[in-house]
């Protein structure tokens, strides 16, 4: 498709390097596509952005104006307050990043407030930008109350783009009542809905109820790697490496890895398992860990990020995703492009753009512990997996993702 | 006049180097740090100047002023090294007070360990190798036997016999003790009938713990208020006040007036009672063969720590009862493997502090805990340690399978 330049206005939550999670990757990747397309994109963010970017115009949207001049952590006083030393500025602003995960640790009325603010602000930016927007898309629940106000602002349409909900966060359906009712109206109120596989599409439309035909699917892409890149040096040699990475929650299935390593180690015992990253089930996993009498073969590598990241995919002679509900999984074909073949729960929308990655139930962990103890043996097989997974991720690219997205833009444009 | 048995811990253990999953099989990674400016060096310095060469100087003074003032010594083979490596001065003042003859040296297990819980083998192994060190070091052979924390039961009053020892310590803990005195000279529960005095906890507390504590109905603690509670006990009781080294100048920082107190303490005292050394009590049990001695009996190990008084503070949850089995699993193996430098990095991996750090109890004792680790939490220090033990355990079998490394050593 070759048209004139669309304004797009783009609401956002995380933006590398302020992020643990895959929204701000796929944010990143998304951008530069679109900017390729010719698009002229505004993204917002609720925190102050040093420096900026050079595909896009990035808007620090920080509350209201009158935080504008105060400092976190600092004592204020009205000039002609009775009082001595009233309000001090919390240190954890609302101007200091903070991710999608950890959002969700906060007290509900935090959460709200937060995304209030950001509502506010946004609409404020978006009514300046008023003339030069086209279109607006936004990114997950948090986003959805700031495009809804940036819509009225701009009276212009609004994307939802969902990359995961409360129903794949909280899989035993305890999910936050204020999450998913801001998930509902921004879904209900959105022109129309980006799901990121068809996993999560088939969620809006069974959990949610949203019609079918509001909803495309695009699959996100990842950068491919440099093709002269030099491998990091290897670590633990002579023994075999799986591993999990991703936040330690009921959403990945933590629980399952522990199960099925317990089962590979019954018949290769020098196998090392490595969990890398965070989260709330933390504490129980290395409990459970001990208790299993796996210290020295189930290791806790803590959160890792940029090379050493890259170098524990390198290593790695498995990766296992055993997410109870996966909207994408965009660790995987980072795994995939560092030659490791992977091993994706059903419930993911990676599996579909990744067919040649092996498929099981994430609760069927002997199926998982005989894919993995064989991929371990033989060696040709391990060799034929990687290679096909090679070929799907040459299918699986931003630019490719960027058309699909861009035609959800013209659709919503010409109010098709 | 009661007769006083001081004994000082000198302890520090040599803490995990920063050892992560990427430095698995890197043979030039070390465990426990060792380089310069490393936290053990930094941690070592500090309380040095704090603690170790004020108090050292001045017991060394009050020897000399002093003859009658006799005190015990235990002193880890890790303090040993780290000071030689860091602050050689403080041998050297340890040298200086130990050729006096008014100071009495302890053995115990080099690497401050639990062997004498998990391994018997190991525990010998370690106690010679302190031994050695002490004769190396300081020209004396240890006769009185202390256990890491004070830790001790039926079964290592029967090791520490076998080695030879004239006498051990231990705590005085009430359901073993029921209401006897603690200020008697006890024997073991074994055929050895091994000597053993009992801490006076309240009284080496007053010191150790509460003598800065405002909220204290003791406070201030002044000489005359401790020596007139020391005056309680009559002729031939035994007041045994055993505590860390750190007590003076660390614990109880020099503000709190600690070394003043100390320094007075033994000025009045010397003169109402005597200093005596658990050698020369040992001695004259020895001697006289018609004395009998009531038996304490301690089916299940105690120690000084916490207010169990036994070993939960390092054996206790997963973390540490899986980090010590796996960790004298290998004991075997890696003997038989001889590799001197292998054989030391497992020690090193012994010591209490490490699984001291991964407990997990709350309330009173989780304040101390936390006061004394390096680490963030129980949680961070048990997934360092499993690191570096799953690396020792790779390390292992690999030379096991292929016998031909050994050559490369």
């Amino acid at each position: 498709m070759n048209s004139a330049q669309l304004g797009v206005f783009m609401v956002g939550w995380e933006y590398p390097p302020h992020n643990s999670g895959g929204l701000g990757v796929a944010c990143q990747g998304m951008t530069k596509a679109l900017n390729q397309l010719n698009n002229h994109i505004y993204f917002t963010l609720p925190y102050s952005v040093p420096g900026g970017s050079s595909h896009m115009d990035i808007l620090s949207c920080v509350a209201p104006s009158i935080v504008g001049n105060l400092v976190p952590g600092q004592l204020y006083s009205a000039p002609f307050s009775p009082y001595i030393n009233t309000a001090k500025i919390p240190t954890s602003s609302f101007q200091l990043p903070l991710d999608k995960a950890k959002l969700t640790t906060l007290p509900q009325s935090e959460i709200e407030s937060r995304v209030g603010i950001y509502a506010d602000a946004v609409a404020q930016e978006a009514f300046s930008h008023k003339n030069s927007t086209d279109v607006i898309h936004a990114h997950d629940w948090m986003s959805f109350p700031a495009a809804v106000a940036a819509s009225k602002a701009t009276n212009q349409p609004f994307i939802a783009h969902i990359h995961s909900t409360e129903f794949d966060r909280v899989p035993n359906g305890n999910g936050s009542s204020f999450i998913l009712q801001t998930e509902y109206e921004g879904l209900m109120k959105a022109s129309r809905v980006i799901a990121v596989s068809a996993y999560t599409k088939e969620i809006l439309v069974t959990k949610y109820g949203i019609p079918r035909d509001k909803i495309s699917i695009v699959h996100n892409g990842i950068d491919p790697l440099s093709a002269n890149r030099i491998p990091h040096d290897s670590f633990a040699p002579k023994r075999p490496v799986i591993t999990f990475m991703g936040r330690f929650t009921m959403q990945k299935g933590t629980e399952f890895f522990l199960e099925l390593a317990e089962k590979v180690l019954a018949r290769i015992p020098d196998a090392l398992f490595i969990m890398a990253g965070d989260g709330d089930m933390y504490h129980e996993l290395l409990w459970k860990t001990a208790s299993a009498g796996l210290s020295t073969s189930m290791l806790f590598s803590g959160f890792v990020r940029d090379t050493q990241r890259e170098r524990l995919l390198d290593r790695s002679d498995v990766f296992i995703m055993p997410s109870v509900s996966e909207p994408f999984g965009l660790v995987a074909l980072e795994a995939a492009q560092r030659n490791t073949p992977v091993i994706v729960s059903k419930n993911s929308g990676v599996a579909e753009v990744l067919p040649s990655a092996i498929q099981a139930d994430f609760w069927d962990t002997d199926l998982m512990a005989d894919q993995v103890v064989s991929l371990l043996q033989d060696t040709k097989q391990s060799k034929i997996v990687v290679d096909n997974q090679h070929r799907d991720l040459r299918l699986i690219t931003w630019p490719k993702a960027a058309e699909r997205i861009n035609q959800v833009y013209r659709d919503v444009f010409l109010g098709a | 006049m009661a007769q006083i048995c001081v004994y000082f811990q000198l302890h520090q253990p040599r803490r995990l180097a920063d050892f992560s999953i990427f430095d698995l099989g890197d043979e030039a990674a070390k465990y426990v740090s060792s380089s310069e400016n490393d936290t053990n060096e930094v941690v070592f310095h500090k309380v040095a100047s704090k603690s170790y060469f004020p108090m050292l100087s001045l017991l060394k003074k009050l020897l000399k002023k002093y003859p009658s003032f006799v005190f015990s010594l235990s002193i880890s083979g890790l303090f040993l090294e780290q000071a030689q490596q860091w602050e050689p001065g403080i041998v050297t003042l340890l040298q200086d007070i130990i050729a006096t003859g008014q100071v009495e040296v302890f053995s115990e297990t080099y690497y401050h360990s639990l062997a004498s819980i998990y391994s018997p083998t190991e525990f010998k192994a370690q106690v010679m190798e302190h031994q050695r060190a002490m004769l190396d070091y300081f020209g004396v052979i240890p006769t009185t036997f202390r256990n890491t924390e004070l830790i001790y039961s039926n079964a290592v009053a029967e090791q520490v016999a076998a080695l030879g020892f004239e006498g051990t310590l231990t705590e005085a803990v009430p359901r073993y003790l029921g209401n006897r005195q603690k200020t008697r000279l006890y024997h073991s529960y074994t055929p050895s009938h091994l000597p053993i005095l009992l801490k006076h906890a309240e009284l080496s507390d007053d010191i150790a713990f509460r003598f800065s504590d405002k909220s204290w109905s003791g406070y201030p603690l002044t000489v005359e208020k401790y020596l007139h509670w020391l005056d309680r006990y009559g002729d031939e009781e035994l007041i045994n006040l055993f505590m860390d080294f750190e007590t003076f100048g660390e614990h109880q920082w020099e503000d709190t007036g600690i070394f003043e107190f100390f320094s007075n303490l033994v000025a009045v005292a010397q003169d109402k009672h005597a200093f005596v050394l658990p050698r020369s009590i040992f001695a004259q049990f020895a001697s006289e063969p018609a004395t009998k001695l009531e038996v304490y009996d301690v089916p299940v190990p105690i120690s000084w720590a916490d207010v169990d008084r036994d070993l939960t503070a390092w054996i206790d949850n997963p973390f540490q009862q899986d980090s010590l089995r796996i960790l004298y699993s290998l004991e075997k193996q890696i003997l038989a493997i001889g590799d001197e430098k292998l054989i030391k990095q497992w020690r090193y991996l012994q010591t209490s502090d490490h699984f001291y750090y991964m407990c997990t109890k709350w309330a009173n004792d989780g304040d101390v805990h936390a006061y004394f680790s390096p680490f963030d939490s129980p949680y961070e220090a048990y997934r360092r340690y499993s690191i570096v033990l799953s690396d020792i355990k790779a390390k292992v079998h690999q030379l096991l399978d292929h016998p031909s490394l050994k050559l490369i050593h």
